[in-house]
């Protein structure tokens, strides 16, 4: 579970965050909508630690995050906008060394290839340099590590921007999968179209407040369209 | 976790040619200057024993004269070079390697307070342990710059650190990494010295020249431990890799190029020392001061060799002037000598910031070739000049003194020459050297003690964004 309380982030005069309050349960998606600078970006950098609150806490599974850094991050597994690994490493050498950081423990050969089949990894490409990879092979290197860490959360980082529709769907598919097997999923998107039909939850930021947090099945895309623009635009 | 690291950032650097490219011309550069090292000191080595032989052979065959000729002759010590002069020559080749014996003197060929001072804090020529000093930080620089910032760039370290990943251990991981890099291209190098060092020992100095390697490969450790934490920490510090590399290359030129000239002169500045002219004055004052003192004491008289001393006194007159010179010598070399330690001492201190100084001084100290072995081979030649001289005199003394007006006419032989023992140098132990370089190693010690909490504060403080 993921759990923002009164989180607020402030960069001088400059509000970056303004209480956030935000809970995402086991098997909800929730997508976060916003333009740049909203906060979208800022709330999953609370979450990650990888800056420090202002005021408010981030829980993970009920942990605040800045308490237990490391401990929190056992639980949670992050997905960039663009997802980098090294080049030199093949997609099985990536998936097995990211892996081993994440579970302190080197995974068989059969257990990682078994992770990047099933997310959808060409086999002919999992033993050649990724630096021949596409973002969107790349990108299923990376979410294999999340599998392979089995974790309750998960945290994204407008994971879709620059896929192709094909990728796109198989990632909201993976997704999916994920929330169904009971994971918290928080991800940030610009896509309206991804956030309706993969969130079971919608949240619009703007100016670094949730100015709207909804259900998705009890809206249209239209409704959604229009919403979005009115905050956007007010 | 830290194991794996380190094995995963060594594939990286082997695959992308970084350690095969840079570690090999390093390599290659090693090997080629320990063959060189090897080939000139075993020619050396040969040359020197030679004319040792044969000196004391010329010393042997004099015919029947009077001693205080032969005294004149004298004899020539030639300075061994050290087994670990084919890692480090230090100052060798700048101060030469023979000292005459000669009658009075305490001979100046090797003491040039102008040159000879300059000379102790110039760089080698190639050799390994230039080469460890000067390319080993680059190497390093090279294989290490981009170890953080590069993975910030990408943003590969960020990922890394959602994982859960603690820093330090990104920190010992990737230290490590760049020390197997290093043992992998030191390891041939390495075992090719230390056995060239051992078939170069002499007969019973085995084990000596083996805890003398010790030391060295001790204290090349610290220095580039030092520099492989330096170069984590600013790379970790550094917002990108490009920032990174100017101020390591920056860190390398003020180590390697600036401070040893800067240190050089400031030191020389510190602890000023005559010129050749002012030395060579002041000790002539000083000789003919204590030489008036001994003849008015002993003959009443400071004319030399003047009508009051009779010729049945010259034998005991050269011996008194002879010792009271010893004294003489002492005071005006030792004056000199401890002022180019001190010089020595200020640079080393130094180290702890530039490490480079400390790891020079170490290198030669440990390798028997710094200045501090060089002035032990130079006093035990002087004390063997007084071992000739004083012979010599001793002999006037008993056998030319006794016949009154015919002082001249005694001769000497053979039964004289053999008294004399040829020179023999034994190079001062491992401890001695030891004892004479704590304070490089002290200087290294700490410097790598600073780098490592620099590079843990980088790494505690850098940003995943």
């Amino acid at each position: 579970m993921l759990e923002a309380i009164g989180l607020t982030k402030l960069y001088g005069q400059h509000t970056a965050l303004d209480r956030l309050d935000l809970k995402v349960n086991p098997g909800e998606i929730f997508c976060l909508l916003g333009a740049n600078g909203a906060g979208k970006t800022t709330t999953i950098n609370l979450f990650l630690n990888f800056i420090a609150p202002s005021a408010g806490t981030a829980r993970i599974n009920g942990v605040d995050v800045a308490r237990d850094p490391l401990g929190t991050k056992q639980d949670v597994a992050y997905i960039p906008e663009q997802v980098s690994l090294y080049g030199t490493l093949s997609g099985v050498e990536n998936l097995r060394y990211f892996s081993a950081l994440a579970l302190n423990r080197h995974l068989p050969r059969p257990r990682l290839l078994e992770l990047l089949e099933q997310v959808g990894l060409d086999t002919h490409a999992i033993d050649k340099p990724v630096s021949a990879y596409s973002k969107g092979m790349r990108q299923k290197v990376w979410i294999a590590v999340a599998l392979a860490k089995e974790v309750k959360a998960l945290l994204l980082d407008e994971p879709t921007s620059g896929l192709d529709p094909h990728a796109a769907n198989e990632f909201s598919g993976l997704l999916t999968r994920a929330s169904q097997s009971g994971v918290a999923v928080l991800t940030t998107t610009h896509d309206l179209f991804h956030a309706k039909h993969t969130g079971t939850r919608i949240g619009i930021m703007k100016r670094g407040r949730l100015v709207e947090s909804l259900d998705s099945a009890q809206i249209s895309d239209v409704d959604l369209q229009k919403l979005y623009l009115a905050h956007m635009g007010a | 976790m830290i194991l794996t690291i380190a094995k995963r950032d060594l594939l990286e650097r082997w695959r992308d040619g970084r350690l095969i490219w840079a570690g090999g011309v390093v390599l290659l550069l090693l090997l080629t200057a320990l063959g060189v090292g090897y080939g000139h000191r075993q020619e050396a080595r040969a040359e020197q024993r030679a004319a040792q032989t044969s000196d004391y052979a010329d010393w042997l065959k004099q015919p029947r004269r009077h001693p205080h000729d032969a005294a004149h002759q004298g004899m020539h010590a030639f300075k061994p070079d050290a087994v670990l002069s084919i890692l480090d020559p230090g100052i060798n080749p700048y101060i030469g390697s023979t000292i005459w014996l000669q009658a009075h003197r305490q001979s100046e060929v090797m003491f040039r307070p102008a040159q000879d001072a300059t000379g102790l804090q110039r760089f080698g020529d190639l050799s390994v342990g230039w080469i460890l000093q000067v390319l080993g930080p680059l190497l390093v620089i090279v294989l290490g710059f981009n170890a953080f910032a590069g993975e910030r760039e990408q943003g590969i370290l960020r990922q890394t650190l959602s994982l859960g990943v603690p820093a330090p251990s990104l920190l010992w991981g990737k230290a490590l990494a760049i020390g197997f890099g290093l043992c992998a291209l030191m390891l041939p190098a390495a075992v090719l010295s230390a056995g060239a060092v051992l078939v170069g020992a002499e007969a019973g100095t085995v084990a000596d020249a083996g805890w003398r390697f010790a030391l060295l490969a001790a204290g090349y450790f610290l220095y580039l431990a030092a520099f492989v934490f330096v170069t984590l920490g600013v790379s970790a510090a550094s917002s990108t890799s490009r920032v990174a590399i100017t101020v390591l290359l920056a860190v390398w030129i003020v180590n390697v190029v600036i401070a040893p000239r800067v240190m050089s002169e400031f030191s020389r500045r510190w602890y000023p020392t005559p010129t050749r002219l002012e030395f060579n004055s002041a000790l002539s004052a000083d000789l003919k001061r204590t030489s008036d003192q001994t003849w008015q004491t002993n003959f009443g008289t400071t004319e030399r060799w003047g009508r009051d001393v009779p010729l049945s006194k010259w034998g005991l007159a050269l011996r008194l002037d002879d010792h009271a010179s010893y004294a003489v010598y002492d005071r005006n070399f030792g004056r000199l000598w401890d002022t180019w330690q001190r010089q020595q001492a200020l640079q080393e201190w130094s180290g702890a910031l530039l490490p480079l100084l400390s790891m020079r001084a170490f290198s030669m100290g440990a390798a028997g070739t710094d200045f501090a072995h060089h002035r032990d081979f130079t006093t035990a030649a002087e004390r063997h000049r007084r071992l000739i001289q004083d012979a010599v005199s001793d002999d006037l003394v008993k056998h030319a003194d006794t016949l009154g007006g015919q002082h001249f006419a005694y001769q000497s032989g053979p039964e004289l020459w053999q008294s004399v023992p040829a020179f023999a140098y034994h190079a001062p132990s491992p401890q001695w050297a030891l004892a004479q370089s704590w304070r490089s190693l002290l200087c290294l010690s700490i410097a790598l003690g600073i780098s490592l909490t620099f590079s843990w504060l980088s790494v505690a403080r850098q940003r995943a964004l």
